[in-house]
């Protein structure tokens, strides 16, 4: 039989965790219902106090007034990013199937070298690499971004981790039966690797899509902005364009809230994965 | 090992080359180059000059420097200390059965996904100092509303604010992942044993994270060192840096002095500095794992 006393503690110690968890839940959900909900507010309204979450009159004219310049943004961040996932996708598992399934000299070491990488911030080497693409004439272009991201050290890791997981055996049985290298990569690994493949195009996706430095660098023409850099020059301008900013902001979270809503497993597997395993 | 005899150097380099293309031209290279281009006074013209140790000694001497490396090191400390603490914290909390689970983990971890131009743009209305939603509440209730992204002392602060709101959901996913790993039946054996709750946190729930907790913090700090969008975005983009330079951490510094200036040998130096901090970071993990991480508890 419990003492009073202990049972009080217990009863208070677990209403305070679920104050807190609470508590903590408002105040992340907060900033995102606020750019929400300030997306469909007409000017007069947006500072008004008490803050109303439902606006008293919706209206669509934050939207309206991005429309001269934000859906080339939005068209050139959709192109960037597809492309982008689809190259980093293919350097990484043919990456991957080299460091897993195939011997030659010099292997462990080439991996060492990818796996350090993975710490070496692009801040840190963004001069030379600007200036290696500049010499080359791509500065400017979109393919400077495709080019200096088509490397992932993470996601060439990740898969290289989940074919290691598959038995030696099935490829040996394929090689005795004369199936190519190529054929072994496309018709075995690939289709059994497609749970991971999920975790990096998503991962991928997700980093290019809200990617704000690299486009900094290496965009300047008006045309070639994607949709952060674009709500960059918003915020630099001036403060009366809240409302439009709030509605920006709006269209960039939007795809990724709803993929993060459905596919929470990826992502939060890709952060695990390297955590437990690195 | 799939075979005895290695594979032909065709094929391994038909497989290798897509992404190794990309690392030597875009990684490698470059990271070769900053040393090189850190001791001349290129400026991106034919012209240009081996200065030696020049661009350090300028950046040692100079305010800009010190003051932007000064602020990193705080923005660091802080960053890193909240985003542990709150990652580990909320970990334990959502490891153990609690009703909704899977909502608190799911949105705790969200604004880790989010563009953080949006969060920036979101914060600013947020902490707007004369019209935003939080000044009006704290003058409503009788509070001095502070400055915040517009106060000299207060805007590094609030940089602070938003990337620990933005980032110790990630921690909090990296400390899940480790507690999976402890073995149940020491818990059951402390238990047994008579350890109490704190006991049996530093007893088994704290060697069994070492791993995770190590590598948490030094990525943590390497993060931290890289800090640029939130202060690129809230305190007033290329010219900015804050008020009085409140802000201007060692990235925006690099980024003013190589894009805005074209400085690109000094620039160069500085993105040394911010490699070598790197590099000890790394190494110190490196180093430490065997030294301090417990393994044998898994």
């Amino acid at each position: 039989m419990m003492s009073f006393r202990v049972r009080i503690l217990r009863w208070v110690g677990k209403l305070s965790l679920y104050a807190s968890l609470f508590f903590t839940a408002f105040l992340i959900l907060m900033p995102l219902i606020v750019v929400v909900s300030t997306a469909f507010k007409p000017d007069d309204q947006i500072y008004e106090f008490p803050m109303r979450i439902i606006p008293r009159t919706p209206t669509l004219d934050n939207f309206v007034k991005l429309a001269q310049n934000f859906p080339r943004y939005i068209w050139n961040s959709c192109k960037l990013t597809l492309w982008i996932v689809v190259v980093q996708l293919v350097t990484a598992s043919t990456g991957a199937y080299a460091f897993s399934k195939l011997r030659w000299k010099g292997r462990d070491f080439l991996f060492l070298l990818y796996i350090l990488s993975m710490m070496v911030p692009i801040q840190a080497i963004i001069i030379p690499q600007f200036l290696i693409v500049r010499h080359v004439g791509l500065y400017d272009s979109h393919w400077a971004l495709v080019l200096t991201g088509s490397f992932t050290a993470f996601g060439t890791f990740l898969i290289k981790q989940y074919f290691m997981t598959i038995p030696d055996s099935y490829i040996e049985a394929a090689r005795i039966d004369g199936a190519s290298e190529y054929a072994i990569f496309l018709r075995i690994m690939i289709p059994l690797a497609k749970p991971v493949l999920a975790t990096q195009v998503i991962f991928s996706f997700r980093y290019f899509w809200n990617d704000f430095f690299a486009p900094l660098i290496y965009l300047t023409s008006q045309h070639l902005k994607t949709l952060p850099l674009g709500m960059a020059d918003f915020a630099t301008e001036t403060y009366t364009y809240v409302g439009p900013q709030m509605a920006a902001s709006f269209i960039s979270i939007l795809p990724v809230m709803l993929i993060f809503l459905f596919a929470q497993r990826y992502f939060v597997e890709g952060v695990a994965a390297v955590g437990v395993k690195g | 090992m799939a075979s005895n005899k290695n594979t032909s150097w065709w094929i391994v380099l038909s497989f290798l080359l897509p992404s190794l293309i990309g690392f030597l031209i875009f990684i490698l290279a470059p990271i070769g180059m900053a040393f090189g281009i850190s001791l001349t006074n290129f400026a991106g013209g034919p012209r240009f000059r081996f200065v030696g140790l020049g661009n350090f000694m300028q950046a040692f001497g100079s305010d800009a420097f010190r003051n932007s490396f000064r602020i990193t090191v705080v923005f660091t400390v802080w960053t890193v200390l909240f985003q542990i603490i709150l990652g580990m914290a909320f970990a334990l909390i959502l490891n153990r059965k609690v009703i909704l689970r899977t909502f608190f983990r799911g949105t705790l971890f969200l604004p880790n996904v989010l563009s953080s131009i949006a969060v920036g743009l979101a914060f600013m209305l947020i902490f707007d100092p004369r019209r935003g939603p939080l000044n009006q509440l704290l003058q409503y209730w009788g509070i001095h509303p502070p400055l915040w992204l517009s106060g000299e002392h207060t805007a590094l602060l609030t940089i602070i604010i938003v990337t620990v709101w933005q980032s110790f959901g990630y921690y909090m996913v990296l400390f899940l992942g480790g507690l999976q790993t402890i073995n149940r039946s020491l818990y059951e054996a402390a238990e047994i044993d008579g350890a109490g709750a704190v006991r049996r946190f530093l007893s088994v729930t704290l060697p069994g994270l070492s791993p995770i907790l190590f590598y948490s913090i030094t990525i943590a700090i390497i993060r931290a060192f890289q800090v640029f969008d939130q202060v690129y975005i809230m305190t007033g983009g290329q010219l900015g840096g804050g008020p009085a330079g409140a802000t201007s951490v060692l990235v925006f510094d690099i980024y003013r002095n190589g894009f805005a200036q074209f400085r690109f040998g000094y620039a160069a130096a500085e993105s040394v500095v911010l490699l070598g901090v790197v590099f000890v970071i790394t190494f110190i993990q490196y180093r430490g794992q065997t030294r301090w991480v417990t393994y044998d508890v898994v």
